[in-house]
């Protein structure tokens, strides 16, 4: 479904230069749920911007479903986002003056859809996620979660292939975190990707594999050196984890 | 999709009401400004007669004094208006389909002793032809015809305001009207007509309404009519004195209009016309070059300088100022746009393109330039209703400054050019905003 090789994404000021991704290659196969983790700093935010086209990278090839998407204009890559990528964020980033059905209405709204059709994936998404009584309530009449479970809505109408996911249950008490948590899981079963930036492990163990950054490159945990300078080592990583 | 981005574009104007009130009455002022100003430059400028003006043409001759060109703004152009003799003679030509020597006179007109007293009115004296040329609707009966000119019959055509106070706006045709020490018949009732301009008679006050009571040329001669309008002329009467010297007199003050339907009489009367002018030369009349004008309605409002040169100076500064409020908005409306910079990023991260984000912010701005435009037109509105009023002091007419099919259309043009010209760097710059660094992550 997705597959990196190689990516390199630097921020250029005057002064300095930051390697936010340094070389990162990932493969993630079709319907796994895998989570990425690292700590703050790592390169994850700059990855999901990266893996859902939403930022353009300096060096290597990235594929998705199979398409070369390293050099595409904005109109492609605007037309992927909709079609094939669904964004769940940790501040929800539902539009305030636009009411459930209108937020989930957005991306289908992109797509040209016509008006029953929107209606009708816009209902059944919202049921799916238990707000149908919601319909024309505005993000601020509902709670955080229930705003969550808008922004899970507006992902299904949509049954994009990929879901790139940025600590969904972030801003969520522990109860709502299990219930999106729930949701996610049930929309991997049915076949969709997923890929979660998360710090907590409870979430990273609902994942089917777990992908670690560290100063903008993958590493795998069981070869970090045991010894070595402090912030690479595989002790001091595991510290800053949660 | 553009109906979804009016609804977008409209909940945005209602999130910061105080930032869309003074956005909205910075594109009103200009427009109403603008708008203001183009109307009076258009309720001159505009043709007076649309349905004729094609066939229509005002003659002038070259008269004037050898020793000296006609006085006025541009000494190449010939006396306004023709010699009585001029006139007669002309007249006599085939060419034109219809045609008519016209000016205005006052008489006294007697009504029935129970309407009112007598009272002194402005009657034009023009031939038959002067209603279907003119294109003059009727409401009861209808002009004269060839042989009241000819004799000619005392017949007379009245407006709708003269035939409603003398008659009490009942259908008149065949009762007489007593004018000076004669009795008139009437023979037709004028419906509306108000041409924008006066144009058949430039000469005078041209935003004046037309005359109440029409007569036959003819009667010039046996009532001794003198003009009431200009009379310019120069050198003898050839030896005659009184009122038969003044028709021999090389004074210009009739009107003359021909109907010519195509471009191969128009070609066929000048040359008649130079004939003319010739043949006077040989009798010592028209010593100037020859300067012989057939005028189209058009050009003959240009060389009467109908549209006074302030009001086109005014419209370039109205829309100076529309360009400096539309200017003046592009900071407030980038600030606006830019402050929702982080639900762009949403809209860019589910699949909204550069083009979809440009089109919804354009949406917006000509949303606000047409609800601007709508209030300007109002204010508009209202400032033409005033000037009208201001009018009115010197004019029997109100309505001049009418803002009609075109100006309302110009208006909604110039509002959508200031909504467009105020926020197209501001939607540009939106569209181009990074998502990735709008887009609230966390």
């Amino acid at each position: 479904m997705l597959s990196m090789k190689n990516i390199r994404k630097i921020y250029r000021t005057d002064l300095i230069e930051t390697h936010a991704l340094d070389g990162v290659s990932v493969d993630v196969a079709a319907g796994e749920f895998v989570a990425v983790m690292g700590r703050s700093g790592s390169g994850k935010t700059t990855f999901l911007n990266v893996a859902g086209l939403l930022d353009t990278f300096d060096e290597g090839t990235y594929h998705l479903d199979g398409q070369d998407v390293s050099r595409l204009s904005d109109a492609e890559m605007s037309r992927i986002r909709n079609e094939k990528i669904g964004f769940i964020f940790q501040s929800f980033n539902l539009i305030p003056d636009l009411d459930v059905f209108d937020n989930v209405d957005v991306p289908l709204r992109y797509r040209r859809l016509p008006a029953p059709e929107r209606k009708e994936r816009i209902e059944r998404a919202v049921e799916q996620v238990g707000l149908l009584s919601r319909l024309r309530h505005l993000p601020s009449q509902l709670s955080g979660g229930q705003q969550q479970r808008v922004a899970i809505a507006r992902v299904l109408a949509g049954d994009p292939k990929l879901i790139l996911a940025d600590e969904p249950t972030g801003n969520l008490d522990t109860l709502m975190s299990r219930e999106v948590m729930d949701q996610l899981e049930k929309i991997n079963e049915a076949g969709t990707t997923i890929v979660m930036v998360t710090h907590t492990p409870e979430c990273a163990s609902r994942s089917t594999r777990q992908i670690h950054l560290l100063d903008g490159e993958v590493v795998n945990l069981d070869l970090l050196p045991p010894e070595g300078p402090a912030e690479k080592t595989a002790a001091s990583y595991a510290a800053t984890l949660p | 999709m553009l109906l979804h981005n009016l609804r977008i574009a409209w909940k945005s104007l209602k999130r910061n009401r105080a930032l869309s009130v003074l956005i909205v009455t910075g594109i009103a002022l200009g427009v109403a400004v603008s708008t203001t100003f183009a109307t009076v430059r258009h309720s001159y400028a505009k043709d007076p007669i649309p349905t004729r003006s094609d066939v229509l043409y005002y003659v002038r001759l070259d008269s004037w004094d050898p020793l000296k060109p006609y006085p006025g703004a541009d000494s190449t152009l010939p006396p306004t208006q023709v010699t009585y003799r001029d006139m007669a003679a002309i007249m006599k030509s085939d060419i034109p389909r219809r045609q008519s020597g016209m000016f205005k006179t006052a008489l006294y007109v007697y009504p029935d002793p129970k309407i009112g007293r007598p009272f002194r009115e402005i009657v034009r004296l023009c031939t038959s032809d002067f209603f279907p040329m003119f294109d003059v609707p009727m409401l009861y009966g209808s002009g004269w015809d060839r042989k009241a000119d000819a004799a000619p019959e005392p017949v007379v055509v009245l407006s709708r305001e003269m035939n409603d106070k003398l008659f009490g706006g009942k259908n008149s045709v065949g009762k007489t009207v007593r004018m000076s020490d004669r009795e008139f018949r009437v023979v037709g009732v004028m419906g509306d007509w108000l041409p924008s301009v006066k144009f058949y008679d430039l000469t005078q006050n041209i935003i004046d309404v037309p005359e109440t009571i029409y007569m036959p040329f003819n009667f010039v001669k046996p009532m001794q009519l003198r003009t009431f309008g200009n009379s310019d002329g120069w050198g003898s009467s050839g030896g005659l004195s009184g009122f038969d010297g003044f028709l021999q007199s090389e004074s210009c003050w009739l009107q003359m209009w021909v109907e010519l339907p195509d471009r191969a009489s128009v070609e066929k009367y000048k040359d008649f016309l130079s004939a003319y002018v010739l043949d006077q030369k040989k009798h010592g009349r028209f010593q100037r070059p020859l300067n012989n004008r057939v005028s189209t309605v058009r050009e003959w409002m240009r060389d009467q300088r109908v549209v006074p040169p302030e009001t086109t100076a005014m419209l370039i500064l109205s829309l100076l100022f529309l360009g400096v409020c539309a200017v003046n908005l592009v900071g407030l409306l980038l600030g606006k746009f830019l402050s929702r910079s982080s639900e762009v990023g949403v809209r860019r991260a589910l699949g909204a393109s550069r083009a979809d984000i440009f089109l919804q912010h354009v949406v917006e701005c000509e949303l606000i330039g047409i609800v601007g435009g709508a209030i300007g037109l109002l204010l508009s509105l209202g400032a033409l209703l005033f000037l009208n009023q201001w009018l009115k002091t010197t004019v029997t007419r109100g309505d001049f400054f009418r803002l009609d099919v075109p100006m309302i259309l110009l208006s909604i043009g110039l509002s959508l050019a200031a909504g467009l010209a105020a926020g197209l760097y501001p939607a540009w710059r939106t569209c181009r905003l990074a998502p990735a660094a709008h887009l609230s992550l966390q």
